[in-house]
C-alpha cells in the first residue's frame, strides 16, 4: 500500500514545538533564576544552562517566617471561599435546573449576569459596608466577598449539569419517598463530581491568584495573602531576583498541584459545561 | 451511471475482522440493498466503497475502474448519512449547493442547479432556512438533494430512514423508489429493516459476521433462502424453525423423543432443522396432519390474524398465519399441517438442503 | 415529611440569592449613590455634590486617556488570545503527535496568578539582563538596554503580549473541547464532496466553532474588564499614564486620592461598558442558540 508523503504533520510538529517553545520560555526563566545566584543573574547568566543548582533562594523562602504567614492567610481565605460558594451555587443550580417557576430563567440570567461585571463596580460599597462592620484588615472581608463573587459561576455549571440529570432520576427518587434534599444530596451531586471537579479548580485558583480584593481589604503585614506578600517582599529583595524566583514559585504550587489533580475532570467538565451550556 | 465491483474486500480494525473477504458486483442501475442485523459489517462495506474508511485487502471498482487508492472525493460517489449530516449554520440552498461551491463553479450555475434540484425533491420554498427550522422528513430531501446535484456514479444510503417516525418512512421509501426510477443511477441502500429492503431492492444483499449470506431478488430471498440465517432474517414475522430428532431412522418433529409428536420420514440423514413460514402453516384435519398443538394468544390484527401455538416439538411458539375472520380461541387444541412446496430443510450448519 | 416544592424553592435559593443581592446587587446600585458624593472613604460623612463627578469625568484629560487605554486593551485583549487560542486548536487537533502535550505546556500560564506572570514578563522586558532584548543582541549584535515597560509607547503593547501569553490557553482548551464535539459525519461529508483541509476549515470548522468562540469571548470579555492586576503589577499605569486604564484608574483616584465620590462615577461609567458589552453578548447568543441549538 503505498500512499503518497504527506509533509503536513512533520511542518505542524515544527510549527507547534517553536511555539511551545516561546510559551515555555518565561517559565523557564523563572525556573532558572530560582536556582541560580544574584550575582550569575547580574552578571547576564540568567537564561544560560545552570552548572550547579543553588538551593540558597529556596533555603531563603522556606525559612522566612513572613512566607509562612502569607501562605497560612491564603489557605484560610481559598479553602473556606472555595467551598461555600460551590454549596451556594449547587443549592441555586438546583433550582433553576430541576424546580424551574415562573420567573426563575430571570432570576438565573441576573444571577449569571453577575460575572460579567468587573469587580471594581462594587468596590467602594463593599469598602464602605466592611469599614463600617469593623472587618477591614481582617481575612473575613476577603472570604465573603470571593464567595459572593463565586456564586454566578457555580450557579452555571452546577445548573448546566444538573439540567443533564434525567428528570426520571429525580421523580423515581421522589416516587419512592426522598425529599428533594435528599433527590440533591443522593441522585444529583453524586452524578455531577466532573462539575465539582471544574468549580474547585476554577475558584481555589482564582482565589489563590487574587490581587485586587486582599490588596483593598488587608493593610498590616499580619493579614496579607500570598499574591500580595510576593509584591511586598519584592522591596525586601530588591535585588535579589533568585529569591523573587523562587518564591514565586513555591507561590504557584497549590494551584499547579490542583489544575494536575482535577486537569482529567476539568477538561470533561468544561466540554460539558461551556460548550454545550 | 456505472456499475460497482468488490474484490475479496475485507477490513479488520487490530484484531477485529469486520469484513471477510466479500466478492460482489452491481450492475448499471441497480437499487442494491445491504441488509443484516447491526454490527454485522453492512455499515462498514459501505463505507469502504465511499473511501472514508481504507480496505485492508481487496479491490473496489466503479465503472471498471479500480478506486481501491483514490479519495472519496475522486470516486465520484454521494452519499445520505443516517443522521443527515446537514451543516447547521449553513442555509438549505448552500447545504444542497455545499459540493458546487467547493468545485469553485460560476455562483450563477450553482443558483440554478440548486433551484432544479430543490424542484425535483420539493424543497424549493425552504431555500433560505436553516437545518434545525425542517422537520425530518424535509431534512432528509435536503440531505438527498445535496447528494444528487453533483450527478455522482453511484448513491449510497446508510439508513437514511431510521430517524423518521413509522408514517414517515412509508412515505420516504416511496419517494427513494420514485427517485431512483428518474434518475437511473445505480444505488446502495444500507438499512437494518427487511421491509425496507424487500420494497425497495432490485437485488438483496444479506450479511452477517462480514459475511454476504446471499444475494439475490427479494422474492428469491424469501422463497428460497440459502440458509437458515437468511430464512430467519427476511419475512415479517419470523419463520417457525422446528429442530428434527431421529430414532431408528426414522425422523421426528421435535429435538428430543419425548417432544416428538409427528413422524416425516420421507428426509434424509442430513436433515436437522426444518422451517416453515406463518403463512404456510394450515389447520388440517387429525389423519393429515404434522403436528397437534393449543393456541396461546390471537392477535386480531384486521387484515390478518397471528395465531400463536404451544407444541411439543418446539420451545417458542410456532405462529400461524390465519385468515381475519379465523375463529381460534386460546385453549383450543388444533391440528396442524405445513404446506408441501413450502417447507424448508436445513442441515446441522444451516444451509438450506431442500425446499419440499 | 412531605413538603410542597414551593417550600423547597424558597429553601433552596435563600441563602444564595441573600449572599449575592447583599454582596453584589445591593454594592452595585450603591456605586450609583456614592457617585453622587464626595465621600473621601475616611470620614464617615459626606455630602451630596448632584453631578459634580460626572461633569469631572467630562474635563478629566486622564479619564478619556484612560478610555481610550481601555479599548485599545479590550480589543487586543480579546483578540489575540481568541485568535492564537484558535490557531493553536486546530493545529493540535491535527493529530499532530505529542497533543497532550502541547496542550499542558500552551495551557500551563493559566495556573499562574497576575502577580507571577507579572513578575516573569518583568524579567523578560528587564533592559539589562531580560530575555528579549538579550535575544534582540544575539540576533543584532547590538545591545538595545530598552526598558520596554518603562517607556510610554510599549508599556500597553507590553502587558498586552503577557496577557496574551498567559490567556491563550484558555481559549485553546475551550477551541478543543468545540472540536471535538463537530459530529464526525459532517466532516465526511467534506471528504465525500472534495473539500480541501483550507476549505474545510474555513466552511465548515471555523462556522461550528461558533458556540466555543460564543464561550471564548464571554470569557475574554469578563478577563479583560477584570484586568487590573497585571496592569498594576507590571506598569501600575505608567508612564506617565501610558497604561491607565478604566479600572486602573478608578483604583488611583479611589484609593490614592481618596477620592471615593469621584471613583463611584468612574465605576458607573464602567458598569455601562460591561452592561453594552453584556447586552451585545446576549444577542449574539440567542443567536447562535437557534441555529446550533
Amino acid at each position: 500500500m503505498i500512499r503518497e508523503f504527506n509533509p503536513w504533520p512533520t511542518v505542524i510538529f515544527i510549527c507547534l514545538a517553536c511555539l511551545a517553545l516561546l510559551f515555555l520560555a518565561p517559565t523557564v526563566g523563572v525556573l532558572l533564576s530560582s536556582i541560580k545566584t544574584t550575582r550569575d543573574i547580574a552578571l547576564g547568566q540568567l537564561w544560560a544552562w545552570p552548572e550547579t543548582f543553588f538551593l540558597g533562594n529556596f533555603a531563603e523562602v522556606v525559612n522566612n517566617p513572613a512566607v509562612h504567614r502569607y501562605m497560612i492567610n491564603t489557605i484560610l481565605v481559598a479553602v473556606p471561599a472555595t467551598a461555600a460558594s460551590i454549596a451556594l451555587g449547587i443549592l441555586a443550580g438546583y433550582v433553576f435546573a430541576k424546580l424551574p417557576f415562573r420567573t426563575s430563567e430571570l432570576l438565573f440570567l441576573a444571577m449569571i449576569s453577575g460575572m460579567f461585571f468587573p469587580p471594581q463596580v462594587i468596590l467602594i460599597p463593599l469598602f464602605r459596608l466592611f469599614n463600617s462592620m469593623g472587618l477591614i484588615d481582617t481575612l473575613w472581608p476577603i472570604i465573603i466577598v470571593h464567595t459572593a463573587l463565586g456564586i454566578p459561576i457555580c450557579t452555571l455549571l452546577m445548573r448546566n449539569f444538573f439540567a443533564t440529570v434525567p428528570n426520571a432520576l429525580r421523580e423515581a427518587a421522589i416516587l419512592e419517598g426522598a425529599s428533594e434534599w435528599q433527590v440533591l444530596t443522593r441522585v444529583a451531586l453524586p452524578l455531577s463530581l466532573p462539575a465539582l471537579a471544574v468549580l474547585a479548580t476554577l475558584q481555589f485558583t482564582w482565589i489563590w491568584n487574587d490581587f485586587l480584593w486582599p490588596l483593598i481589604f488587608t493593610n498590616s503585614d499580619e493579614k496579607r495573602t500570598i499574591m500580595i506578600g510576593i509584591v511586598n517582599l519584592r522591596g525586601q529583595y530588591t535585588v535579589a531576583w533568585g529569591v523573587q524566583g523562587a518564591l514565586s514559585l513555591i507561590a504557584s504550587i497549590p494551584t499547579l498541584m490542583v489544575f494536575l489533580f482535577f486537569q482529567r475532570y476539568f477538561i470533561k467538565g468544561m466540554t460539558m459545561g461551556a460548550v454545550k451550556g | 451511471m456505472a456499475d460497482i465491483e468488490l474484490r475479496n474486500v475485507s477490513k479488520h480494525f487490530g484484531e477485529a475482522e469486520i469484513i471477510n473477504g466479500v466478492d460482489f458486483k452491481a450492475g448499471h442501475g441497480e437499487f442494491i440493498v445491504f441488509v443484516g442485523p447491526s454490527g454485522c459489517g453492512k455499515s462498514t462495506l459501505l463505507r469502504l466503497i465511499t473511501g472514508l474508511d481504507q480496505v485492508s485487502g481487496g479491490q473496489i471498482l466503479i465503472g471498471g475502474e479500480d478506486v481501491t487508492r483514490l479519495r472519496p472525493s475522486q470516486r465520484g460517489v454521494a452519499m445520505v448519512f443516517q443522521s443527515y449530516a446537514l451543516f447547521p449554520h449553513l442555509s438549505v440552498a448552500e447545504n444542497i449547493g455545499f459540493g458546487l461551491r467547493l468545485a469553485k463553479l460560476p455562483k450563477a450555475e450553482i443558483k440554478q442547479r440548486v433551484r432544479e434540484t430543490a424542484r425535483i425533491l420539493r424543497v424549493e420554498d425552504l431555500l433560505d432556512r436553516k437545518p434545525r427550522q425542517l422537520s425530518g422528513g424535509q431534512r432528509q430531501r435536503v440531505a438527498i438533494g445535496r447528494s444528487i446535484i453533483r450527478n455522482p456514479k453511484v448513491f449510497l444510503f446508510d439508513e437514511p430512514l431510521s430517524n423518521l417516525d413509522a408514517a414517515l418512512r412509508v412515505l420516504m421509501r416511496l419517494e427513494i423508489a420514485r427517485l431512483h426510477k428518474r434518475l437511473g443511477t445505480t444505488m446502495i441502500y444500507v438499512t437494518h429493516d427487511q421491509t425496507e429492503a424487500m420494497t425497495l431492492a432490485d437485488r438483496i444483499v444479506v450479511i452477517n459476521r462480514g459475511r454476504i449470506e446471499q444475494i439475490g431478488s427479494p422474492i428469491n430471498l424469501y422463497d428460497a433462502p440459502a440458509n437458515r440465517f437468511v430464512a430467519g432474517f427476511i419475512g415479517s414475522p419470523a419463520m417457525n424453525f422446528v429442530e428434527l430428532s431421529r430414532r431408528e431412522g426414522d425422523c421426528y418433529l421435535g429435538a428430543s423423543d419425548q417432544g416428538a409428536d409427528a413422524l416425516l420420514p420421507q428426509f434424509t440423514g442430513e436433515a436437522a432443522v426444518l422451517g416453515v413460514r406463518p403463512e404456510h402453516v394450515m389447520l388440517a384435519d387429525a389423519d393429515m396432519a404434522d403436528l397437534r398443538a393449543t393456541v396461546e394468544i390471537v392477535e386480531k390484527l384486521g387484515s390478518e390474524t397471528m395465531v400463536y401455538l404451544q407444541t411439543k416439538a418446539m420451545d417458542t411458539p410456532l405462529t400461524m398465519r390465519a385468515p381475519p375472520e379465523s375463529r381460534l380461541a386460546p385453549g383450543e387444541r388444533v391440528s396442524l399441517r405445513f404446506e408441501r412446496g413450502h417447507i424448508h430443510v436445513f442441515d446441522h450448519e444451516g444451509a438450506t438442503i431442500s425446499t419440499r | 415529611m412531605e413538603r410542597s416544592t414551593g417550600y423547597w424553592r424558597v429553601a433552596l435559593l435563600a441563602l444564595p440569592v441573600t449572599v449575592f443581592a447583599v454582596f453584589i446587587v445591593w454594592p452595585l446600585f450603591s456605586s450609583f449613590y456614592y457617585s453622587f458624593t464626595d465621600w473621601n472613604g475616611f470620614n464617615p460623612d459626606y455630602d451630596f455634590v448632584g453631578f459634580t463627578n460626572y461633569a469631572k469625568i467630562i474635563t478629566d484629560k486622564l479619564f478619556l486617556n484612560a478610555v481610550i487605554n481601555t479599548v485599545i486593551w479590550m480589543l487586543a485583549a480579546i483578540l489575540l488570545p481568541t485568535a492564537l487560542g484558535l490557531a493553536l486548536a486546530l493545529l493540535i487537533d491535527s493529530r499532530v503527535p505529542g497533543g497532550a502535550l502541547f496542550k499542558s505546556i500552551f495551557y500551563l500560564p493559566i495556573c499562574l496568578s497576575a502577580v507571577v506572570v507579572g513578575q516573569i514578563w518583568i524579567w523578560i522586558y528587564q533592559p539589562d539582563w531580560g530575555l528579549l532584548n538579550t535575544v534582540i543582541a544575539q540576533v543584532t549584535g547590538d545591545h538595545p538596554r530598552y526598558a520596554w515597560l518603562a517607556k510610554p509607547d510599549t508599556a500597553l503593547g507590553s502587558v498586552i503580549v503577557a496577557w496574551s501569553w498567559q490567556q491563550t490557553g484558555l481559549s485553546m482548551v475551550i477551541f478543543l473541547a468545540g472540536l471535538t464535539s463537530i459530529p464526525g459525519d459532517l466532516l465526511e461529508v467534506c471528504e465525500i464532496e472534495g473539500a480541501n483541509v483550507w476549505q474545510r476549515t474555513r466552511i465548515v470548522v471555523i462556522p461550528l466553532l461558533t458556540p466555543a468562540t460564543v464561550v471564548v469571548v464571554a470569557l475574554s470579555v469578563i478577563n479583560s474588564l477584570k484586568g487590573f492586576d497585571i496592569l498594576y503589577i507590571m506598569t501600575g499605569g505608567g508612564p506617565f499614564h501610558s497604561s491607565d486604564t478604566l479600572a486602573m484608574h478608578m483604583y488611583n483616584e479611589s484609593f490614592k486620592k481618596y477620592l471615593m465620590g469621584y471613583g463611584s462615577a468612574i465605576s458607573v461609567v464602567l458598569f455601562l461598558i460591561a452592561l453594552t458589552v453584556i447586552r451585545i453578548y446576549f444577542r449574539e447568543l440567542r443567536r447562535v442558540d437557534e441555529i446550533y441549538g
